[in-house]
């Protein structure tokens, strides 16, 4: 084999190492690599490395894995023994979670809206469970609720897009039309049409607490959130624990209870109990600052039960105020009282920032927060 | 077909990187790489990296170096193609469906020339797609722009071409070097990136940032720049809520000049610090240690 098929070989090789250790190398961005590569200095490691480093990388969380193949394929480096975070194990013991799987009817196999109900009129079987709290139904009544679930979407308020659509009651003259009118018929035919600012939904933004008993909460409010992303509205996701991270982007690939028990496998320490202020600080700088909550609404699914410093907690919590349209907080804690007064600390010190606090204990609260979520912006 | 450019293309990633530093912009070797294999395979290149790190400088030196003109589209929310690409002129066409009326021109006339590329605003991507490989095109911060956008940009991206009804299809003689900056506001389309070749850009280290510093204000003495940077360096480990980028370093060192401080101290800093933190909550942390920052303490 000559020189240069061997090196081809070896690219490939390489790529191919790439996309088992998880990145996605498609044989396109191999042939790119390729090409990349050939018009480099094929004796130069700085070339080898950063020839693939921006032909098959294309995120930045990607990078470290990058880095691993290709110490271990061209510097020899041994493999790191059992630590592979990279692929974790599938949980063995996943009956626990898996027993809340909506069993025969998935979110994504209905996408025709028609078949979206409000509450009001659903099932009789729902009606038993609708008000019982979520942690006194068995397995069977959960799936029933989730089957219900599925199909409720939440719905964010509106604001006005930067987009114009026709109205004869509009503020703005709408050239395009009057000119195409006039060379359709005639000059004197024209008429003054008009056009207003479109509305959108504002984007959602939901913090998921997946620590312990808030799991199921999440879970539910999940939901919510998938279905309202299948309906074409922008949605973010992100879960916490002991740390924070996006699933936003494995909610297009994976069911949302997959994405959220893989997700929870990444921000748990089993006995480091729930960072929220930790948590709601990295948003912040991380995402919160660069722009994707402006505009938006932030849903905090947590009980607020804190192990970090509440101070923290309160300047994350304040930040984040002003970083976003509305903030709602839903704590399953809230239970059915109406008036109701903030009691762990953690609730009482981010409190002042949070524009409504509501429940998420059962079936009827979470249809609360369907409802408050399209008014929050009449509140003053 | 191709229009020879004003300056010959790099024969190596060395080469680019020494003509940038002519016009000042200091690339490390992976941007540098990233840049050349782009240039070399008329590919678009994706930029991701901190605020403030130099993602729109490096369109502005490619451009510079190569002598080719900047053609900049900053993206936001509800842009759309008549803001990105091109728009009729109703106003002159209406006047001129009016001149010709009471001229009594026939009809075919009317129509052509109501249509044609006199009567067609030009917007930046169109621009760009006629300059070719004349234009650097920025697309600035595409994360803001709604992932509609993303979809549309696909098509440009992999044929460079422009599908005007009216006219017909525009179709880049030569590819345009086109470089997309995004803040990470949201994750763009796996369909995007594939067209793109990535590159992060991160903080410059201590030696790096001080080669840029001497760079672009080359007035400023080497115990100040030294300074800065150092101080700099303490500020971005500080855990602030926005660390400031190497923008604010140079910003820095010019409030420093233009005060007419001759030395990096807390009191100097103290008065010179609203270039280099903006944030409230930030300047009460940094102004608590002032003096072990500016490296006093």
């Amino acid at each position: 084999m000559d020189e240069a098929a061997a090196t081809l070989d070896r690219l490939i090789a390489f790529g191919q190492a790439v996309r088992d250790e998880g990145i996605p190398v498609g044989s396109g961005d191999l042939i790119t690599y390729c090409d990349a590569f050939s018009r480099l200095d094929a004796g130069s490691l700085e070339d080898l490395y950063w020839s693939g480093r921006t032909t098959l990388v294309n995120r930045r969380d990607q990078i470290p894995v990058y880095d691993r193949v290709f110490e271990r394929f061209f510097l020899g480096a041994s493999e790191p023994g059992d630590d592979r975070r990279l692929v974790p194990p599938p949980p063995a013991g996943s009956d626990q979670l898996g027993a809340l799987d909506v069993p025969d009817n998935e979110p994504g196999d209905e996408p025709d809206d028609g078949r979206q109900m409000t509450l009001g009129l659903q099932a009789s079987d729902a009606e038993i469970t609708r008000t019982k709290a979520f942690s006194a139904c068995s397995p069977e009544e959960l799936a029933a609720l989730r089957r219900i679930m599925s199909r409720i979407k939440l719905t964010p308020p509106q604001r006005r897009s930067r987009r114009h659509r026709r109205d004869v009651d509009g503020r703005r003259i709408d050239m395009r039309r009057i000119a195409r009118d006039a060379m359709r018929l005639s000059p004197d035919a024209a008429r003054l049409h008009r056009t207003t600012r479109k509305r959108r939904p504002r984007p959602l933004v939901l913090l998921l607490d997946v620590s312990g008993s808030m799991s199921d909460y999440s879970r539910n409010l999940l939901q919510f959130a998938y279905s309202t992303r299948r309906a074409a509205g922008r949605v973010e996701v992100f879960c916490f624990g002991t740390r924070l991270t996006r699933i936003t982007s494995s909610l297009d690939r994976r069911r949302p209870d997959d994405a959220l028990r893989r997700a929870a496998d990444e921000v748990l320490d089993w006995d480091g109990g729930t960072r929220i202020g930790a948590s709601i600080d990295t948003f912040v700088r991380r995402w919160g600052r660069r722009g994707m909550s402006r505009g938006a609404i932030v849903v905090i699914c947590s009980d607020g039960l804190d192990r970090g410093d509440p101070a923290l907690l309160a300047k994350a919590t304040e930040q984040l105020s002003r970083l976003c349209y509305r903030l709602v907080w839903v704590n399953p804690h809230v239970g059915d009282a109406t008036d109701y007064q903030p009691t762990t600390l953690g609730m009482m010190v981010a409190a002042p920032y949070i524009d409504a606090i509501v429940s998420g204990h059962n079936l009827e609260s979470l249809e609360e927060l369907v409802t408050t979520l399209p008014t929050l912006s009449h509140q003053p | 077909m191709t229009e020879p450019t004003a300056v010959p293309e790099p024969a190596t990633v060395a080469e680019l990187q020494s003509l940038l530093r002519d016009v000042d912009y200091l690339a490390e070797r992976g941007l540098a790489t990233a840049a050349f294999i782009a240039l070399q395979m008329g590919r678009p290149i994706l930029l991701e990296g901190e605020v403030g790190v130099g993602k729109t400088e490096l369109a502005k030196a490619l451009a510079q170096v190569f002598d080719r003109r900047l053609v900049r589209l900053q993206c936001y929310e509800g842009i759309d193609t008549h803001q990105a690409l091109y728009e009729w002129d109703y106003a002159r066409q209406l006047l001129q469906v009016r001149a010709l009326s009471e001229r009594q021109l026939v009809e075919g006339e009317t129509v052509g020339k109501l249509y044609s590329p006199e009567f067609l605003v030009e917007r930046p991507l169109l621009d760009a797609v006629r300059a070719g490989d004349q234009c650097v095109l920025l697309i600035d911060e595409v994360d803001r722009a709604d992932d509609e956008f993303e979809a549309f940009l696909l098509e440009l991206l992999s044929d460079f071409q422009i599908t005007i009804p009216e006219i017909g299809t525009i179709r880049a003689e030569t590819r345009p070097l086109v470089i997309l900056t995004s803040n990470r506001t949201r994750e763009l389309h796996d369909a995007l990136k594939r067209r793109c070749l990535y590159h992060w850009i991160g903080y410059p280290d201590a030696e790096q940032e001080l080669a840029i510093v001497h760079a672009r204000a080359p007035d400023v003495g080497d115990a100040i720049a030294g300074k800065v940077v150092a101080a700099m360096n303490r500020l971005r480990e500080m855990d602030l809520a926005k660390p400031p980028g190497v923008a604010e370093t140079l910003d820095w060192v010019e409030a420093l000049s233009v005060v007419g401080a001759g030395d990096l101290d807390v009191d100097s800093a103290a008065d010179t610090l609203g270039s280099v933190v903006k944030d409230r909550d930030d300047l009460e942390v940094v102004n608590d240690d002032l003096a072990t920052i500016v490296g006093d303490g």
